[in-house]
């Protein structure tokens, strides 16, 4: 059965992970409240937005993702990637809890829905979880996740700097002078924010990677607005459109998913025309980083484990540590044939920006951190081991690519590494026999006490 | 423009504010009514931003 982001805030009620907070809070304050909390966080109560409610923090930690994905914390990655094979076309339905209440002309005011001020240095109130939709004549429809920054009633920045398949749908409507409608869903099932985050082939519709995931159809409706469906069960959707202006309207700063206070961008704007909600909406918002960061992970880790597969190698376990946001680096263990732990390495550094790849055999548990350097320091020799790509895609929000170098709307490249600490080949596997105590299986110290 | 809006151009002519100083120093006003006059202040389309993100008044 489809979930929805109610029933999620439920599981994470069962579970013991979610703070209710009934006194009044004001939503300049609502971030560094979230920090403070082991628990995800709903504030019942906002004060001068009767009859809205909002909840951050739920997918803070791996436990609670796994929570969501219903896996447990190491099969989160197997759990998304094996959705993969099996999408699921979603269904159009007449009537939508998130088309309750329909605000439009001068009543679709972003002032009207809770726009919470996270960080210290933003360059105003940001909407952090969002499932944008956009469509393309010829590629179709595609769901991303991007950012707003509120700029007025009317208008937000939009961070569309990065590479993705939106800002190629945005470029192609402003090379004809065009705008771009988009439709933005806030308060969905970490389902669709994963589907979202998924870099998924451009003719392949991110709902429905959603319903894999699911194990059922999403339910879409047909916006008020602009012709574009968001998910039926949706907190609240803004319809409107990218104005044709380029990469010229100032963005961010944000906290951003590196965990860095980022910089100035300048990115196009979007414009409202349509806001829908259900009765007693709940808007979400990410806490960053830990929430984009524990979202990201199974996704790069997933695109890890089908780029291994395509180049026909067999993984055992995959991690995308959050010290690398779950993005940037990803760590595999193989059942290695000659030669493919430079073949592993190559498929690892193809996925979107990953910059460091290491790859061991099947006898180093991973998530161990000991096993892992024990494997680099007697697996690895530097001048045979490790190999560097230079000039490949990077992300702006990497300090190290110098992104502030480049030009309005320009993108960055970056080097990848990749560290093979795979026994070498020509290596007799005795050299690496573990030491065995004596007697082992022979003797209980328990006997003795 | 309404009083919140242009006290706001007044904080910014005399410097550049990160927004959040912004904030603090109008934590008394409602935050619907600071985003009203933020809208304001962006619709009058004099802002620039300097090297480190603050808002300052675009030189004319």
């Amino acid at each position: 059965m489809k979930k929805s982001f109610r029933d999620f805030l439920d599981d994470l009620e069962k579970a013991g992970e979610l703070r209710r907070v009934k006194k009044p809070v004001d939503l300049r304050d609502v971030s560094a409240l979230v920090a403070q909390s082991r628990e995800a966080a709903l504030f019942e109560t906002l004060a001068e937005y009767p009859g809205w409610r909002l909840a951050g923090g739920l997918v803070s930690t791996r436990k609670r993702l796994a929570l969501a994905m219903g896996s447990s914390e190491n099969e989160v990655a197997m759990r998304f990637e094996a959705s993969l094979d099996r999408p699921i076309e979603p269904i159009l339905v007449g009537n939508a809890p998130c088309q309750e209440v329909v605000l439009e002309g001068e009543d679709a005011d972003l002032t009207s829905i809770p726009y919470p001020l996270m960080h210290a240095r933003d360059g105003g109130p940001y909407i952090s979880a969002t499932c944008v939709v956009s469509k393309d004549p010829e590629y179709g429809r595609n769901v991303g996740s991007y950012r707003l920054m509120y700029r007025t009633p009317k208008e937000t920045g939009i961070d569309l700097v990065s590479p993705s398949d939106m800002r190629f749908y945005y470029q192609r409507q402003l090379d004809r002078g065009k705008p771009l409608e988009i439709a933005v869903a806030i308060g969905v099932h970490p389902f669709e924010m994963l589907a979202a985050s998924y870099k998924a082939p451009i003719d392949m519709d991110e709902y429905w990677i959603a319903g894999g995931l699911h194990g059922a159809p999403l339910a879409l409706v047909k916006c008020r607005s602009v012709d574009l469906e968001v998910p039926a069960d949706a907190e609240l959707v803004l319809e409107g459109e990218l104005l044709p202006i380029g990469w010229s309207a100032d963005e961010g700063p944000f906290g951003e998913f590196s965990h860095i206070t980022g910089d100035v961008k300048w990115n196009p704007i979007f414009r409202v025309k349509c806001i829908t909600h259900r009765y007693q909406p709940i808007f979400y918002f990410l806490q960053m980083p830990w929430e984009n960061d524990w979202l990201s992970a199974p996704v790069t880790e997933a695109a890890g484990l089908r780029a291994l597969r395509n180049a026909s190698i067999k993984p055992v376990a995959i991690k995308a540590p959050v010290g690398s946001c779950g993005y940037w680096t990803l760590i595999a263990s193989i059942r290695k044939r000659p030669g493919e732990g430079k073949n592993a390495l190559l498929a690892l550094l193809s996925v979107a920006e990953v910059k460091l790849a290491i790859v061991t055999d099947d006898d180093i548990n991973i998530h161990d951190p000991d096993d892992l350097d024990w494997a680099l320091t007697f697996r690895v020799q530097a001048n045979r081991d490790v190999i560097i790509v230079e000039g490949a895609r990077g992300k702006h929000v990497d300090p190290s690519v110098r992104a502030w170098e480049l030009g309005k709307g320009g993108l960055p490249t970056t080097a990848k590494l990749g560290i093979d600490a795979t026994i070498p080949e020509g290596i007799p596997k005795k050299f690496y026999r573990r030491l065995e105590y004596y007697g082992r299986d022979r003797v209980k110290l328990e006997d003795y006490l | 423009m309404s009083p919140l809006a242009e006290t706001i151009l007044r904080e910014l002519h005399a410097e550049p504010r990160q927004f959040a100083e912004l904030v603090d120093a109008h934590r008394d006003a409602k935050w619907r009514d600071f985003l009203r006059a933020w809208g304001e202040v962006r619709a009058a389309d004099v802002l620039g931003r300097d090297e480190d993100g603050r808002y300052l008044i675009k030189s004319a």
